[in-house]
């Protein structure tokens, strides 16, 4: 898939997504050793779009699965069409009786009803979740499993499970293995600790607020109309505030945010008026945008 | 190489870094994939197959400038101690082996190829057996330096070097020519006796790293909070968090294992009516297992705000094992610091405790007029789902020890706990009341040191609140 680190980087950096040494080394890893990675950081850091980047130059579709509490195996997995396959055999139950007519005996009959049960336990009656479909897909895809640590520590462990072997048992059908080892990316934004398991059998990407630097870039790549000048301005309040006590830290996303709404308000640089008018963009909390407007004047020296 | 990624990975150990054998296959694995070429490639493949927990990433960083600022930096540096190759002296010495033929120790040979890299492998395997491990003090570098060099055989050295000059000198060569060669072969000799002292060196720092770290967690973890110094305090909050994450972890493990229960038929039944009275899919009752309340009231006075400073921040870091905690402090006024956690993050919040709270924080402290100030305005909000954790050392300054107060207290609640930051010898000598509030207590317990607390912490968290629910 990758030829080499400098290649995922190019390819990354073509797809609009600056990836730093340490990054294109786990996703050059993580394809060649057939690996899943898990990427953690603090939330608006590019954990989830690093996903989607890559399923874009690989060409491969991507699969999300978002976690949440109460996440379990069914909704991960597949469900099972109950409903829909009681309705089938109410609806059939002629041709079943027609089917059984002419058997001599009951072990006879039973036998028949035996001979059709893939008509009954069949795909037709199977809603594949996420995991199922990235396990059954005809062609190689990236799973995402977005927000791991949301997840109660069973679903984690059922999840490693099917991320070892690649191959989950379906009572009802038999075991579906994979046909092409699937690239899987999982974020977690630190609300839990993970399970050791989990850790183990996962290249591991720490992911930290960007270097103003590479923040600039990103937000040269993203925002191409901003001018320089705004630009650069917007990296040093945002670092700034980002090195203040807050609740909640700026993201990147929401840095991009701000620099596009300066564009559309047509700003030309950082005055103390628009930034009021515009920080809350950036800040989310109320406690923490009283004290960024309380320091402004230090947030907006050069 | 994978040896000394394996020698690395040691290290990493036994800085308390878990590896398991299989993240070691991984990295040995995932470093053939990418090769040496580049260091931050490489630095980036050990980290993501070894390091699984951020706070473990200064460690391996630093370790791993230790272990391998060899390759290229190294490299360069091993060239400048050899001082410039001279291309002319080589391209003769080089024609020399080829035509003669002659036996030569391995070390000769070495000398005369000039590769640093070879040379750091032969001083390495040369330090293998020469007790390495047992090297702890800078005055011991010149010894083990000796016993590396005696390793190898300097009269069979001088002896090839002799034979060499002797096969040139036949060819023919000038004598000043003769004279540069011998130079630029003494000099190779000199630097290489000086890089068997920079292995050596350099051993000594990796050991006194990895001894350091581990003997402060280990020292601190026993030393009487009183006695620590503001450097060891701030050290000590990380080890706080590492125990605060432990008892996290295990109590997670814990929970995963309640979630079965009886069957819930009220919901089975309705559900069936989906399927035409068929339970097809079966519904459990979850067994709810409430989580408990918790207060905590914290002497601040001076003799016992170190031991109040790690209960605090233990608690907090814990506050998802509780449903509600609160905490108060006193010196002798009491008063609520629970507002400042729901608003600062733990260690501000503590900060502010330990200083900021509206009690006067230079009076002596007087247990019992907190407690009967405590009975008065909180007594309502307690509750028998309520656990209160006391941190003091009940040095009453021979006030009035109000001990019906506290009595009072524990009617009203789960349980009472008493941690005393002072040894068990002295309770009830001097102005000690222990003895008088230990009855209304359901335990007590000494907690000198953080790892006397962290093992109260976790008892509580795992035993007391399972007990009778």
């Amino acid at each position: 898939m990758f030829e080499s680190v400098e290649e995922v980087q190019q390819r990354f950096r073509d797809a609009r997504y600056i990836a730093s040494r340490r990054v294109s080394t786990v996703v050059f890893l993580a394809a060649r050793m057939g690996r899943p990675v898990l990427i953690e950081g603090p939330a608006g850091v590019g954990k989830t779009e690093l996903a989607k980047t890559l399923s874009e130059i690989t060409a491969r579709p991507l699969i999300r699965l978002q976690c949440y509490e109460g996440l379990d195996e069914g909704k991960a997995l597949y469900e099972w069409k109950y409903a829909k396959q009681l309705l089938y055999t109410q609806l059939l139950r002629d041709r079943i009786g027609e089917l059984i007519a002419d058997a001599p005996s009951l072990p006879d009959a039973v036998a028949k009803i035996a001979g059709q049960e893939d008509a009954f336990f069949s795909y037709r009656f199977l809603s594949p979740r996420p995991l199922l479909a990235a396990i059954q897909a005809e062609q190689p895809v990236v799973l995402l499993v977005d927000e791991i640590d949301k997840a109660e520590p069973e679903f984690e462990a059922f999840l490693l499970e099917v991320l070892s072997d690649f191959q989950v048992s379906v009572p009802e059908l038999g075991t579906v293995r994979a046909k092409h080892i699937p690239l899987v990316v999982l974020t977690s934004n630190n609300a839990r600790e993970l399970s050791d398991g989990l850790k183990r059998r996962c290249l591991h990407l720490f992911i930290d607020f960007p270097a103003p630097a590479d923040e600039l870039q990103i937000i040269r790549l993203k925002v191409p109309e901003v001018p320089e000048q705004l630009a650069r301005a917007v990296v040093s309040a945002v670092q700034k505030i980002r090195a203040m006590d807050l609740r909640k830290l700026p993201s990147v996303s929401e840095s991009l945010d701000w620099a596009r709404s300066l564009v559309i308000l047509n700003a030309r640089e950082l005055d103390p008026g628009i930034v009021e008018s515009t920080l809350t963009m950036l800040v989310k909390h109320e406690k923490d945008l009283e004290r960024v407007k309380g320091s402004l004047d230090k947030v907006l020296a050069e | 190489m994978d040896q000394r990624i394996l020698e690395f990975i040691g290290d990493l150990r036994r800085a308390e870094i878990r590896i398991s054998p299989s993240e070691a296959l991984d990295a040995l694995a995932a470093s053939a994939e990418v090769g040496l070429g580049d260091r931050e490639t490489f630095k980036a493949t050990l980290a993501a197959t070894l390091i699984k927990e951020f706070r473990d990433q200064p460690t391996f960083d630093r370790l791993f400038n230790l272990y391998f600022l060899d390759l290229e930096a190294l490299g360069e540096g091993l060239k400048k101690a050899l001082g410039p190759e001279d291309p002319r002296v080589q391209d003769l010495l080089d024609d020399l082996m080829a035509d003669e033929n002659m036996e030569l120790d391995e070390l000769t040979e070495l000398l005369m190829r000039g590769q640093g890299s070879e040379m750091e492998m032969a001083i390495r395997s040369g330090g293998q057996n020469a007790g390495l491990e047992r090297l702890m003090y800078f005055l011991q570098v010149g010894f083990f330096s000796r016993r590396i060099s005696d390793k190898f055989d300097w009269s069979a050295i001088e002896g090839d070097l002799e034979r060499i000059m002797k096969a040139l000198e036949q060819r023919g060569l000038d004598p000043g020519q003769l004279a540069r060669i011998r130079n630029y072969l003494e000099l190779r000799l000199e630097a290489f006796k000086r890089m068997i002292r920079q292995h050596v060196e350099r051993e000594l720092e990796r050991r006194a790293y990895r001894q350091g770290e581990k003997l402060t967690r280990e020292v601190l973890a026993d030393k009487p909070l009183f006695a620590l110094t503001p450097d060891e305090i701030s050290q000590m909050k990380s080890v706080v968090a590492r125990l605060a994450r432990k008892i996290k972890d295990a109590l997670a493990l814990r929970q995963r294992q309640e979630h079965k229960g009886r069957l819930d038929s009220r919901r089975t039944t309705r559900k069936s009516l989906q399927y035409g009275g068929v339970p097809m899919e079966i519904f459990l009752k979850r067994r709810h297992r409430e989580k408990p309340k918790l207060i905590t009231i914290c002497d601040v006075s001076d003799s016992v705000r170190n031991a109040s400073r790690f209960m605090l921040q233990l608690v907090w870091s814990l506050q998802e094992c509780f449903s509600r905690v609160r905490s108060y402090v006193f010196v002798s006024e009491i008063a609520e610091v629970t507002q400042a956690f729901n608003t600062y993050p733990v260690e501000r919040a503590i900060e502010w405790a330990l200083k900021g709270a509206p009690v006067d924080y230079h009076c002596r402290s007087d247990f019992g007029f907190a407690f009967s100030q405590f009975t008065k305005t909180e007594l309502d909000s307690l509750d028998r789902k309520t656990t209160i954790l006391m941190l003091g050392d009940a040095r009453n300054n021979y006030n009035d020890p109000q001990a019906w107060a506290l009595r009072l207290i524990r009617e009203r609640v789960k349980g009472i706990i008493w941690l005393n930051p002072e040894g068990q010898w002295g309770w009830g000598i001097g102005d000690s009341v222990m003895p008088l509030y230990a009855p209304s207590c359901d335990f007590v317990r000494e907690c000198r040191t953080i790892g006397q607390l962290g093992e109260v912490v976790d008892n509580l968290v795992h035993h007391w609140w399972r007990r009778g629910r």
